[in-house]
């Protein structure tokens, strides 16, 4: 890691050192009054500021020495079929990821690190709660070139074993070097470190590391497929619910006054005289919603590469995602009752690994018009099984499903007496199983399709409860990994139910024979350049 | 009644000692409140023995509804996958393949253990799959987990 880590990690510290500073300076109107607790315990305490001032400086020292501990003892190396990283210095913590479970590798640059070139890579892989691995702050260009590695390996390629010829001629030096500054700077689990490393492993956690050292491994060649403008960003988040609640506020507060007879105007004062300081959050969180849209659709991106598609998007805190091929459990267009006019869709994906942050990592197209949404489900299932055999348009079904429903459209639907349960859907209820996934038609005013690959099925359920069994019907449930596509069928008739439960077990089990191999750049014969 | 019945399943039943075990709990907890509620009868008077009524009645519908539960569980295995069904009311039909299989989960708290049954619950990538089976006898537990990794290992695909 770099050395700078410990600083970029402890910015919310300073970031709340530096709120407390201007709020403590600030005129009396902005804190509401002179209720400033900490100045008064100060004031309580009869000590000196000088005292205090040490006190400030001894936790600033504690603070930067674990800082330098924690990133001293966060090391990481790459092997040929794992990445492993060593971190904690009182709960020493080892995590090793397999390349062959990765499932994404993510170069995130929060704002600050952008503002100093610095990034962070999250490797994803297949398994429990936080079984990513993080690699903590990075120069930009380390960061990618490691990236690109660690890419290349997971997708089978070996690493050259003899240094001297050909294109990775840079690895031998590198390698040495990297041996060279650890004894440089050795401590005795550094040297424990460096003798584990066999000849072809690269080490990381290096302090001699430069910018130029790991550029040599270019990027696999990109291809742009789509960008979102900003401008239409900016349109969709303004069509959309939460504006809409927000200019109806005059409405609700003439509402609240003629029905409650609130005195208002009593409310509004006692509002604006508590404090700035607390009705600014607030005011934040009312606009949070339009901040986080804004942030992480801003300068969206996508691109197809030999590696995987590559997400790149982000207003402050920007994230280059790089999805493998086959790593997509399950894509969601959505149009939201405001789109329809304009025609836009959103599209969102689920990737196994990805834990936090669903929101942020999970969009594949924050907005974009029907062909764009066709084109990003494409980008991550280019085989639906959808190539018509008598000419007919191959995304058929998918552009059916985005439609209202028509009859003979294929689509299974929901029966009329489905109504009862499900008064503005049941129309809009439909599945169809192509010869690689199953889709999944739903919603009045917010319409839904959901794709879901019959190779990436986990598991099914058929559920039915009380009303739906007087009414003959039943639910399917298609199980996806975590993620925001849940795929689910409701009110089908029972016998379309069953039948699409066993022919979907039947589906997902032939899926689960040809499915791609998880070291992807092998099954076009490509394991050794 | 066309509810799924595949052809080759053999649905095995879980054990009814599964229904004495949940439903211990369920009457100590009515004893428990019927003692109370007739103490309060015996020295405060009043309506008290109303509310011992309704929960005896609750444990009586309780006691109805878990042996209903329990007799409708069952498992089956199939060439490629386990199927679980489950409840009356609520019914509820899971399929899950071998090869998807993450993990196999066998546990018994210390009721089931006294009956001699366990829990085995599957997991799979997906955090919505919910497969158990409660009540196995604990001999056929074993050998259920255990026949269970072995087709997971060998049909395992990956996510």
């Amino acid at each position: 890691m770099h050395p700078v880590s410990p600083f970029l990690g402890i910015w919310p510290l300073l970031g709340a050192i530096l709120f407390y500073m201007v709020v403590s300076r600030a005129p009396d109107w902005v804190g509401g009054g002179s209720d400033d607790g900490v100045t008064d315990a100060i004031n309580a305490t009869h000590l000196s500021y000088f005292v205090i001032g040490a006190i400030l400086l001894g936790i600033i020292a504690l603070v930067a020495l674990f800082g330098y501990l924690g990133w001293r003892f966060n090391q990481y190396r790459i092997g040929d079929d794992a990445v492993y990283q060593r971190k904690g210095v009182l709960f020493r913590q080892q995590r090793q990821a397999r390349l062959d479970r990765l499932q994404a590798v993510d170069v995130v640059q929060p704002f600050l690190a952008r503002l100093v070139g610095f990034g962070v890579i999250r490797i994803e892989v297949a398994g429990g709660e936080n079984s990513g691995i993080a690699l903590e702050y990075l120069r930009i260009g380390d960061a990618e070139a490691l990236r690109n590695e660690i890419l290349e390996l997971a997708a089978g390629y070996k690493r050259r074993r003899d240094p001297s010829q050909g294109t990775d001629a840079a690895d031998g030096p590198r390698a040495a070097d990297a041996v060279a500054s650890d004894a440089g700077s050795s401590t005795s689990a550094h040297g424990s470190l460096g003798a584990l490393q066999g000849d072809n492993l690269v080490l990381g956690g290096l302090h001699g590391a430069t910018a130029n050292d790991r550029t040599d491994r270019p990027a696999a060649a990109e291809r742009p497929v789509y960008a979102v403008p900003n401008g239409r960003l900016i349109g969709s988040i303004a069509l959309s619910w939460p504006t809409f609640w927000l200019l109806l506020t005059p409405v609700w507060i003439v509402l609240l006054i003629v029905i409650f007879r609130i005195d208002i105007e009593r409310i509004f004062l006692a509002i604006v005289g508590t404090s700035l300081v607390t009705a600014v959050p607030v005011v934040v969180g009312l606009l949070g919603f339009f901040w986080t849209q804004l942030n992480r659709g801003f300068g969206f991106k996508a691109g197809i590469s030999q590696d995987g598609i590559r997400l790149r998007h982000g207003l402050l805190e920007t994230r280059r995602q790089t999805v493998p091929p086959g790593r997509v459990q399950a894509v969601r267009l959505r149009q939201s009752w405001w789109w329809r006019k304009p025609g836009w869709w959103d599209v969102s994906i689920n990737v196994a690994g990805y834990q936090n942050d669903q929101d942020a990592v999970s969009t594949l197209l924050p907005v974009g018009s029907r062909a764009e949404a066709l084109e990003a489900v494409w980008l991550v299932l280019p085989d639906l099984g959808l190539v018509g055999e008598d000419g007919t348009d191959p995304s058929a079904p998918i552009t059916e499903a985005m439609e209202s429903p028509r009859a003979e459209d294929g689509f299974t639907t929901s029966p009329r007496r489905a109504r009862a349960l499900d008064l503005f859907q049941w129309r809009q209820r439909g599945v169809r199983a192509t010869d690689s996934a199953l889709v999944i038609r739903s919603g009045r005013f917010v319409r839904e399709v959901s794709i879901t690959p019959h190779a990436r099925t986990q598991s099914l359920e058929l559920r039915q409860g009380p009303l739906q069994r007087a009414l003959g019907l039943a639910s399917v449930e298609v199980h996806s990994t975590n993620g925001p596509v849940k795929p689910v069928a409701k009110h089908l008739a029972l016998v379309d139910a069953v039948a699409l439960l066993d022919a979907q077990a039947a589906r997902a089990r032939e899926g689960r024979k040809h499915q791609t191999p998880e070291q992807w750049m092998k099954a076009v014969g490509l394991d050794a350049r | 009644m066309s509810w799924l019945n595949p052809d080759d399943a053999q649905w095995t039943y879980v054990s009814r000692r599964l229904i004495p075990a949940r439903l211990i709990s369920v009457w100590l907890a009515v004893l428990i409140f019927a003692v109370v509620l007739l103490a309060l009868q015996a020295y405060a008077g009043g309506w008290w023995y109303i509310g011992a009524a309704v929960v005896l009645v609750a444990g009586l519908w309780s006691t109805w509804v878990a042996v209903r539960q329990v007799t409708a569980h069952a498992w089956a295995e199939r060439d490629d996958d386990l199927v679980v069904k489950s409840g009356r009311m609520f019914r509820r039909v899971v399929v899950v393949p071998y090869g998807r299989m993450q993990y196999v989960e066998v546990q018994a708290g210390p009721m089931a253990r006294m009956f001699g049954i366990a829990r085995v619950q599957l997991h799979t990538a997906s955090p919505g799959t919910d497969a158990h089976i409660s009540g196995v006898p604990v001999a056929q537990a074993a050998r259920l987990r255990d026949r269970l990794t072995t087709r997971g290992e060998a049909q395992l695909a990956g996510l």
